[in-house]
């Protein structure tokens, strides 16, 4: 045997790339469970780290790549894309470095990288699916879909997926979806970091109804031009839904003259430039097309 | 060409298995199914899981056909780790290599008998090697003076499948030299394998035991 093979370099290559990310990547201990990890953002103490690991608010620990802690605020979170923002008093730091979605290809090698204690963790695997922008089961906006095979270990959550150069091309969440690894793409990362930078949270619409998808009835759904919309289910008290009258039994067919067919594209309407505007809502009452403008709240 | 390299990669990959399995015997103990062993040393020095061995007397079978009885020399529950002796010289001993120095990311190799299937291989990467892996066994206090137990139990951790069988095999880096011993799964994915320099201590002491 050769130290000196293709494996041998293909490893080590591996293996230098685990270390050129590690610099950059933290441990963050703010739940009673174990610890998980977490980005280095910016040189002067902004962490990136998944939602669902920050459990408490204060009392934020982050563990840094030199062995030393240092305790960390919560700046802002947004559930719906699983992002969490993180401030230490840290300088100098190692910030990432990122790598766009469109520079990845299905079948490149990637690693998920964790620092659940003192040391960078690793598992390998490669690019498995690239699509267009998804939703999130929580509502949240994402712009690529990109799927990968990489194994999660326990305290990866928060964590980067790395490519071959040591680059982060997403930050990984095992609460995204189930049964499959899913990262968030940079430019999704990039574009939420700054909503929390500036606002403190991300905001998203709110219209206070329980719906659920029907098939809209023959004469209807040609007029209409689709086959299906949501029916109400249940209206919360005070909500904006129940401001503007609408009932139980309402079926919401378009928002602001753009089609309402799956409960996808009620979210997708709800956007955070929303809030507090005025917007038709279009529905189906007593068998007769009703326009009704409802005054879209904050989703707390 | 990017079919070059991961043709090279393929043969290397090839070779270090060829390699490999002459060192990878089987072992059984009574009745209770079969395990995996690592050769340590051409004169009979066979180093597996205490888990496989379930009596004083088990049976070892070479890579080349060969059986013979075997003596129990050491076994350590807490390490899990087992030592056979068996008559029998100029044996394929694996290369021992460095699992201090292992770093996540490098690719290793896991060889045995998974569900009876022998010799049979899974790839994976390095997940971290050390002690701090508190969802795996620790030490028990004041069990072994092996290793210190405030620093928890040391164990090598890959992103690889190990299956029933696996157990006792050799786990091997790039050079085809043996960083670990197979030992356990720790979730889907995760392979867990005693480290070489582990065993290293503990055979150490557990000739100074036997000799002293």
């Amino acid at each position: 045997m050769s130290d000196t093979n293709t494996l041998t370099a293909l490893s080590d290559g591996l293996a230098a790339a685990v270390e050129t990310a590690g610099q950059s990547i933290v441990r963050v201990d703010a739940r009673d469970r174990m610890p998980a990890t977490g980005i280095v953002w910016s040189a002067d103490g902004l962490i990136v780290t998944a939602h669902h690991v920050v459990q408490h608010d204060d009392a934020i620990t982050v563990g840094l790549p030199d062995g030393s802690s240092v305790a960390a605020n919560l700046v802002g979170r947004d559930p719906s894309t699983d992002i969490a923002l993180l401030r230490t008093e840290a300088a100098s730091l190692t910030p990432a470095t990122w790598v766009e979605a469109a520079d990845l290809k299905v079948g490149n090698l990637v690693l998920a990288l964790g620092r659940p204690g003192r040391t960078v963790q690793a598992t390998l695997g490669v690019v498995s699916a690239l699509g267009d922008a998804w939703r999130t089961g929580a509502g949240g906006n994402v712009d690529r879909y990109l799927q990968t095979d990489v194994v999660m270990y326990a305290g990866f959550s928060g964590g980067p997926l790395v490519d071959v150069a040591g680059r982060v091309a997403g930050l990984n969440s095992s609460a995204l979806a189930r049964g499959v690894s899913v990262a968030l793409p940079a430019s999704t990362v990039r574009s939420v970091v700054e909503t929390l930078l500036a606002h403190g949270r991300v905001r998203r619409g709110y219209l206070g109804v329980s719906t659920q998808r029907v098939r809209l009835p023959a004469n209807l759904s040609e007029q209409l031009g689709q086959e299906t919309g949501l029916l109400i289910g249940a209206v919360v008290p005070d909500s904006p839904a129940e401001q503007a009258g609408l009932f139980m039994g309402d079926t919401i067919v378009a928002v602001a003259g753009e089609p309402v067919r799956h409960h996808d594209d009620l979210l997708a309407k709800l956007s955070g430039d929303r809030v507090g505007q005025p917007v038709p809502l279009r529905i189906v009452r007593g068998g007769q097309v009703v326009d009704v403008p409802v005054t879209v709240g904050e989703r707390e | 060409m990017n079919t070059t390299i991961l043709q090279q990669i393929d043969d290397d990959l090839g070779a270090i298995v060829q390699n490999a399995r002459r060192s990878l015997v089987e072992i059984r103990t009574g009745r209770r199914g079969q395990g995996a062993g690592t050769i340590w040393h051409a004169d009979g020095l066979i180093i597996t899981n205490a888990h496989v061995v379930h009596d004083k007397s088990p049976t070892v079978t070479l890579a080349d056909g060969r059986q013979f009885p075997a003596r129990l020399l050491a076994h350590e529950p807490a390490l899990d780790v087992a030592a056979l002796a068996i008559d029998a010289g100029d044996l394929p001993a694996i290369e021992l290599g460095e699992s201090t120095t292992l770093r996540a990311g490098q690719w290793v190799l896991a060889l045995g008998h998974p569900w009876g299937v022998h010799g049979a291989v899974s790839g994976g990467v390095v997940i971290g090697v050390g002690a701090e892996w508190t969802d795996l066994p620790q030490p028990q206090r004041g069990r072994l003076v092996s290793y210190d137990t405030s620093t928890g139990m040391e164990w090598l951790v890959a992103s690889l499948q190990l299956r029933p069988g696996h157990s006792g095999g050799p786990m091997v880096d790039t050079a085809g030299r043996l960083v670990g011993i197979n030992t356990m799964m720790a979730g889907p994915g995760v392979g867990v394998a005693v480290p070489v320099h582990v065993i290293k201590r503990y055979l150490k002491e557990a000739w100074y035991r036997t000799t002293a």
